[in-house]
Parts: structure tokens; sequence; C-alpha cells
């Protein structure tokens, strides 16, 4: 298990390391000068060429990427361009409005996915597995930023019950709340659909299993079987497919960000490559992406450490 | 009956009930509170120093802030009035006298403002070493001699017309404290070391918004709110949302939304249209295959109808255009010299040699009304049959394409759809087409030394006819030139709570210390 768990966070260093390396590549071969953006169009020949000298964006591209991670490795992300303000500074203010954005997601999946997911596997063939079977693949199917657009129209502007744009008053927890729930309604139902259907398929899976069908022989109750045996061993593939999923949910983030004006990393590096703004770019897929590796390294241990079949496989 | 909590199914669905409603309650109780604006801003703050400013939305929270001698009115034309100055005169094409008003203090230790502020914030602007990118602005300047604590002159090294338009009554024109900047460092971000204006920054959450409440110091007339909170929005239809949904007070809305508001304001609201000082053009870059021919450059003049191509991109809600200068200001020509006709424009590229047509490309912004409007004038050029392929570009991209130093782009520009925003002064219109500008932001790469010179004269005339003939010709220069088709001014659309009378620039930018609760 130890191996494994080094194995894994070699893996997960090296993947932080191609990612980076590949989007400093992909930044830099587009069109656009950061520096004439950032000094605005007044800015006289010398000050843009003071400017590029100061900021390193006359060396060549090598030596920009091996300044870059020599600063990363001694924990210094670089400088905005822009607002001349510590990258890490900026991406770390942004942070919390994206986590909060995600795993409240995350919440509305799992409460509904999984719930519905099992009622429907325990009622298999009935019209309210082929309802939540339709419904699944309809939510799955439309875009968050679909989602999002509509969900603002109705229950913001038609009904005017929830907020349309912001993030609540700072230090107001119900407030925030309240600005909440749309934009995670509209990152987390696609995956309601999603966890439905591999939760229904999990425990069809598990429920013809040899063990349920001991304990069935054995008399005990429906309830006792469904939830203490079969569940728990169900839901075990979603723990994977969350880990993975926060990838997909950063991504829903961005649109959910601009559609309900909310702060975030997903606005902040939208904004960033309009402007062409490298470092903070550069500072914040880093940090996204260490983020997505741990997020999966821990799932996948998390697996490993409940599931003694992966434990076994791992001898 | 649930046995672990000891409620029943009714009591549990009426505790959700009130969760819900806990939820929903705080929203209504914050939007009637009258003394809080709500305004949205198109961006965040990124430097609140006026000597390093970026964007408006930074000149709309540093005019309430900071004070000018003069600041612009809340008006229907460009006018300006006193603002930290009791009183203001020029002397001379290039003396200016001022007397500030006592007691406008600085906040902290700073004590009051005095002549010797004014002198510092003009002179670090116009000084190269500080790298202002506002230093034209003050490129006149000789210095401020500061005559006593509250009064001085501004010495020009020459007249200097769009001083009383586009210089003191801006953000190149704001005061601040010599002795708070210097202990600063000499410069500052977004940490302001001391305000003086009617109002002070509370808080700042970056990319969620600034919160501005009065300055308890300000002696002067009081505004009417007791906190602004400014939120930046980029996206303009967010923000109409936003507005519909009750969450904001004020709001520019896109240029697409402007007929629908017009026929019905918004819920709970009210809706103007204002002019703008933009100016949206088709340009022709003059050293590029076929447009180095001055009958082709032509021919696509009389080819595009403006009000056609307009129409198509605004939906009714702005005006064809007549030139880079807007209504409303010296050097506004009321007509083209080179009209829509089509006849006209195939006997042209006849006379070229390129009446079997030809193939050509149109750079654009990648923004709705940017692509509908190259939409029709490919359509129309299909008519005289040049054929044209639209390339856009996200605003990272284009705002380079044209920059000789930026790549090799430039070289391969033919047509482009182009707009520039400007202050209430025509020089800010022409002075992009100079021959300087050429690879810089003349990306037509049209030459005229007339125009360079013209460009020259109208900053120093300070005669309002004589400059108004100057502007004129200069933009019959430019239509002359065959490289230009000029297309509109667009137009704003400003939606406002119906409980607040907002105070607006003609272009209706807003001065935040100058809105009322209706």
């Amino acid at each position: 298990m130890l191996f494994y768990a080094v194995n894994r966070l070699a893996l997960a260093i090296a993947i932080v390391v191609v990612v980076i390396a590949v989007l400093f590549c992909m930044v830099y071969v587009i069109p656009g000068d950061p520096v004439r953006i950032a000094l605005g169009p007044l800015a006289t020949p010398e000050m843009v060429a003071s400017f590029r000298a100061k900021m390193g964006l006359d060396q060549p591209l090598l030596v920009q990427f091996t300044r870059f991670f020599a600063s990363v490795l001694k924990g210094d992300l670089g400088t905005d361009i822009l607002s001349n303000r510590g990258v890490a500074t900026s991406v770390f203010e942004q942070m919390p409005y994206t986590l909060t954005l995600i795993v409240s997601s995350m919440l509305w999946a799992v409460a509904i996915g999984i719930p519905l997911g099992c009622y429907a596997a325990i009622h298999r063939g009935s019209l309210f597995d082929r309802i939540i079977g339709v419904l699944s693949v309809a939510v799955i199917a439309i875009p968050s930023f679909v989602i999002a657009v509509y969900a603002l129209l109705i229950f913001a502007v038609h009904l005017g019950w929830f907020p349309a744009i912001g993030a609540g008053r700072p230090g107001a927890p119900f407030n925030q709340l309240h600005h909440l729930v749309l934009p995670s309604l509209a990152v987390g139902l696609g995956w309601v659909g999603y966890l439905a259907r591999v939760v229904r398929a999990s425990m069809l899976e598990v429920m013809g299993e040899n063990y349920i069908r001991t304990a069935r022989a054995f008399g005990l109750p429906r309830r006792t079987i469904v939830y203490r045996y079969a569940l728990p061993i169900a839901v075990l593939p979603t723990i994977t497919l969350l880990g993975v999923g926060i990838g997909h949910m950063l991504s829903g983030a961005v649109f959910a960000e601009i559609v309900f004006a909310r702060p975030g990393v997903g606005k902040l590096v939208y904004d960033a490559i309009n402007a062409r703004n490298y470092p903070l770019v550069s500072g914040t897929v880093l940090i996204t992406t260490a983020f997505y590796v741990l997020a999966t390294l821990i799932a996948d241990l998390f697996v490993a450490g409940l599931d003694p079949r992966v434990r076994a496989n791992l001898r | 009956m649930s046995k672990q909590s000891g409620l029943t199914r009714r009591q549990t669905l009426a505790i959700g009930a009130a969760g819900f409603a806990a939820l929903v309650s705080p929203r209504i109780v914050f939007a009637q509170n009258a003394t809080i604006l709500r305004a949205r801003s198109y961006g965040d703050i990124q430097v609140l120093d006026p000597a390093y400013r970026k964007a408006a939305p930074e000149d709309d929270i540093m005019r309430s802030i900071f004070n000018g001698l003069v600041r612009r009115k809340s008006a229907d034309s460009w006018e300006w009035e006193l603002d930290a100055a009791e009183s203001i005169e020029q002397i001379d094409g290039k003396t200016i006298a001022f007397k500030l008003k006592p007691g406008i203090k600085f906040s902290g230790d700073f004590g009051e403002m005095t002549a010797e502020d004014v002198k510092f914030s003009y002179e670090r602007i116009a000084d190269p070493a500080k790298e202002s990118p506002y230093k034209d602005d003050w490129a006149v300047l000789d210095r401020v001699e500061v005559k006593d604590t509250l009064s001085g002159v501004i010495h020009l090294k020459e007249p200097f017309a769009p001083l009383w338009t586009s210089t003191l009554p801006t953000g190149s024109g704001l005061i601040v404290s010599k002795k708070a900047v210097e202990a600063a460092g000499g410069k500052f971000e977004t940490s302001v070391p001391a305000w003086s204006g009617r109002y002070m920054i509370k808080e700042w959450s970056p990319k969620q918004r600034t919160v501005l409440v009065r300055n308890p110091d300000w002696q002067g007339d009081k505004s009417d709110f007791d906190e602004i909170h400014i939120l930046p929005i980029e996206d303009e239809k967010t923000a109409e949302l936003g507005f519909e949904a009750g969450d904001i007070d004020f709001t520019w809305v896109s240029v697409s939304s402007i007929p629908r508001y017009l026929k019905e304001p918004p819920k709970g609201g009210k809706f103007v249209r204002k002019p703008s000082l933009a100016y949206v053009w088709l340009g022709m870059n003059v050293e590029s295959e076929p447009f180095k021919n001055p009958s082709v450059r032509r021919a696509v003049q009389h080819a595009i109808d403006a009000a056609a191509v307009v129409d198509a991109a605004y939906f009714g809600a702005a005006e064809p255009s007549t030139g880079i200068v807007a209504p409303g200001l010296v050097g506004h020509r009321d007509k083209v010299l080179y009209p829509y006709d089509p006849d006209k424009a195939k006997a042209l590229l006849k006379e070229a040699g390129v009446e079997s047509g030809f193939s050509c490309t149109l750079d654009i912004l990648n923004k709705a009304e940017r692509a509908s409007a190259a939409q029709a004038i490919q359509a129309q050029l299909a008519e005289v049959g040049i054929t044209v392929t639209i390339q856009q570009h996200d605003s990272g991209t284009f705002w380079s394409i044209g920059d000789e130093k930026a790549g090799e782009k430039w070289k391969t520009i033919q047509l482009l759809l182009n707009r520039f925003s400007m202050q209430p002064d025509p020089s800010w219109a022409t002075a992009w087409f100079t021959p300087d500008q050429i690879g810089v932001w003349n990306w037509e790469r049209w030459n005229s030394a007339e125009f360079g010179e013209l460009h020259k004269q109208g900053l120093v005339e300070l005669e309002p006819d004589k400059r108004d003939e100057i502007y004129k010709r200069m933009q019959d220069l430019m239509e002359e030139s065959g490289a230009y088709v000029f297309l509109t001014h667009e137009a704003v659309g400003v939606a406002y709570r119906d409980n607040v009378t907002p105070g607006l620039q003609p272009n209706g930018t807003p001065n935040f210390v100058d809105f009322k609760k209706a």
C-alpha cells in the first residue's frame, strides 16, 4: 500500500510538470502581446521595452520556462503583470469560491444521484426506473452553461427566489449560501444524472453477487441487505468517479462563474488568457492541476483503503 | 414519524420551508436598503493611482475618492464645474491660475490639500522618468508654480486645447497627496494611501466588489447614498439579467438590447439611450494588394451602405456616422464624401482592372455586433464581386494584429473592422492615424504628412471655429485617402432602478457621487 501511494504521488508530480510545460508552450505560441495589453495604447516604445525586460519577457522561451520552474520550487508563482500583485495571492483569494462551488455541486450530485440510482436499481424495470433513466440521460446531455442560463432566468429573474449574480456578502454565510444555490445546481445537475446511472449499474451488479443471495436466503430484511451490504460496495466506483469529476466540474465552474458573475479561479484564468497575463495563467493552472491530481490521488487511495479487492491487487 | 429526530414529517417539511424562506429573505431586506447603490462596472480595479490607471472602471472609482481642480458635470453636454478649485482661470494660452478650496482633507495624517499636492500630482504624470502612460496629457506642462498654500499657476510650454476637455476633468487632473504617495514609495496600486473625495474605499474583494462609503471628512455637498457597491461584471447580458433580477441598480446594457429596452424598460427600472463617443470604421491597408490601388479603395467606399451595416449590427439602436468625431464635439462633420453607390463601385473596379472581382480577408474582434457588421459588409462587397473571408480574433490577439512589434500579422491585413473609444476632444480621435502611428495603432498604414501637421495644429489652436475647420479637414483627408469607411458611433444604453436618479456624463459614464435617490 505504501509503495502504491509513493508510486501514485510520483506520477502525480510528473503529471503536474508535463501539464505546466505543455501549457507554458501553448500560451506563448498564441498571438498577442501581454506588454501592449498591460500598458495600454498610450505606452511609448521605450516603456514597452522597459516593461518587457522587467518581466523577463525579452528572454528566450526556454529561459523563461526554467526561471518559472525555479521560482515555483522556491514557492514564488510570480507577479500579475496587470495588477502587480502576487499570483499566489490572486489565486488563493479566488480558490475558496471555486472550491465551495465544486463541493456544493458534488453535494447536489451525491445527495440526489446516489439515492436515485439506488432506488432505480431496487425497483428495476418499474416506471420510476424508466423515468429516472430518461431524466438522467437528459441532464447529462444538457451542457451546464445551458442549465445555468435557464436556472438564472427561471429562479432569479422570473420567480426572484435566488440572486442572479455574485457570491454574496463577505462575512454573511447565509447570504453566500443563497448565492451558491443556482450556480452549484448548474454545475452539479449533470452529475446527478451521471451518478444515478453509475450507482444503478453498480447496485445491479452487486445485488447479483453470491453473498447478497446468501443474505436473502438467510431471510435478512431487504432494507438491511440494500443499505448495509450492497450500497457500501456499490458506491465505491463513485468515489473514483468524483475524483475524476473534479476536473470536469472545474470546467463547468468557468461557465457558472461567467454566467453568474461569481468570483473564482475559472473566471480568473479566463480573464488572464484574454489579457495574455502569462504569469497568472501559469500560476493558476499549476495550482488547479495540482488540486485536480491531488483529488484523484486521494480518491484512489481512499478506494484502495476501503476495498480489500483493490488492496489485494496491489500486493 | 422519525424516531431519530422526534419530528413528524409535517414538522420536518415546515422546518425545510422555513430554511428556504430564510435563504430568500436576506436578499429582499438588502434590496430595500435605499442608502446602498449597487452599480455594475465592466471590469475590476487594478490600479487606483491616477498616473497609472488602466481602464474606465478605475476612473469611475477615482472620481469618487479623489478630487480634481475641476470635474465633468453630470449633464447632456460636455461641460466642467469646479471641484477642489475655488477658482480657476486661463490667464493666457499658456498660463492657468487656480486657488484651492480651503479645508479639503486627505485621509490619515496627510493634512489639507495644498497647491504643492497639485504640483506633485501633475508633474509626476508629465515626468518621462516616471513612465506614466498618460504623460501625453501633460506633455506640454512646463511646471506648476506654487504661489502659497492654496494658490498656484500651471505654466504650459505651448497652448493645449484638450486641457479643459480631456486632461483637467479626467483622471490625469486628479490630485493625490504628495506626502502620502511619497510615503507609499512614489506610486500605488489598489491600496490607496490617502483619499480626499466624497467617498472612501471600505472594502475591495477582488473580482467580486468594491465598496465605497461616505468620507466623513468631506466638507462639501453630501452625496445621497451611504454606500456604493461596485460589482465587476464583464458580460453585459449577465448584467442585464442581474438588473432584471433586482441584484443591481445601475448598469450599461448591450447594444443589441437597446431596442428591446426602448420598447419596454426592464422590470423595476428605467432606461435611457445615450450617444457614444466611440467610432467604428472599416479600414483598408493601403500597402496590401489590391488595396494599394486608390480606385479599389474608393470602390469599397461606394460599395458599403453604412446605414444597412449599422442596422444589421445594432438593430436600429445606433446611427451611421460621418467621421470619427461624434456629434456634439468640435470638428463633427455633417456628411460623408463618398456615399453608397454600387454602380460607381463597379465602375471603379473596372477602372482598376479587377472587374471580375477578387478575394480578401476582413479581420474583426469576436464580438457579436462586430460579427454581424462584418457579415453585412461581406454581403455588400459580394454584390460588387469582392469575396470576403471574415477572420475573428479574441481580444488578446486582435489588439496586436497591426502592431509591427508583435509579429508579422500586420503585413497580411487587408480589410479590418475596428472600434476605438475616446475622450470628448477631437484630438483623441485623430491621434491614432498620424504617420508616427503607422504600425502602432495606424493599422491602415495610411501616411499623410498634412494630417500629421493638422493634428499638431489642432492641439495648440484654442479658437473653437478654427479647431472645427482643422478636424473637419482631417476627416476629409481620411476619407479622400479611400482607406476608411465610417460606420457608426454606436450608442450606450443605461438601465437604472426607478428609485434612483443617475448622475451621467453625456455618453452615459456614471458620476457615482451625483447619483440621487428618486
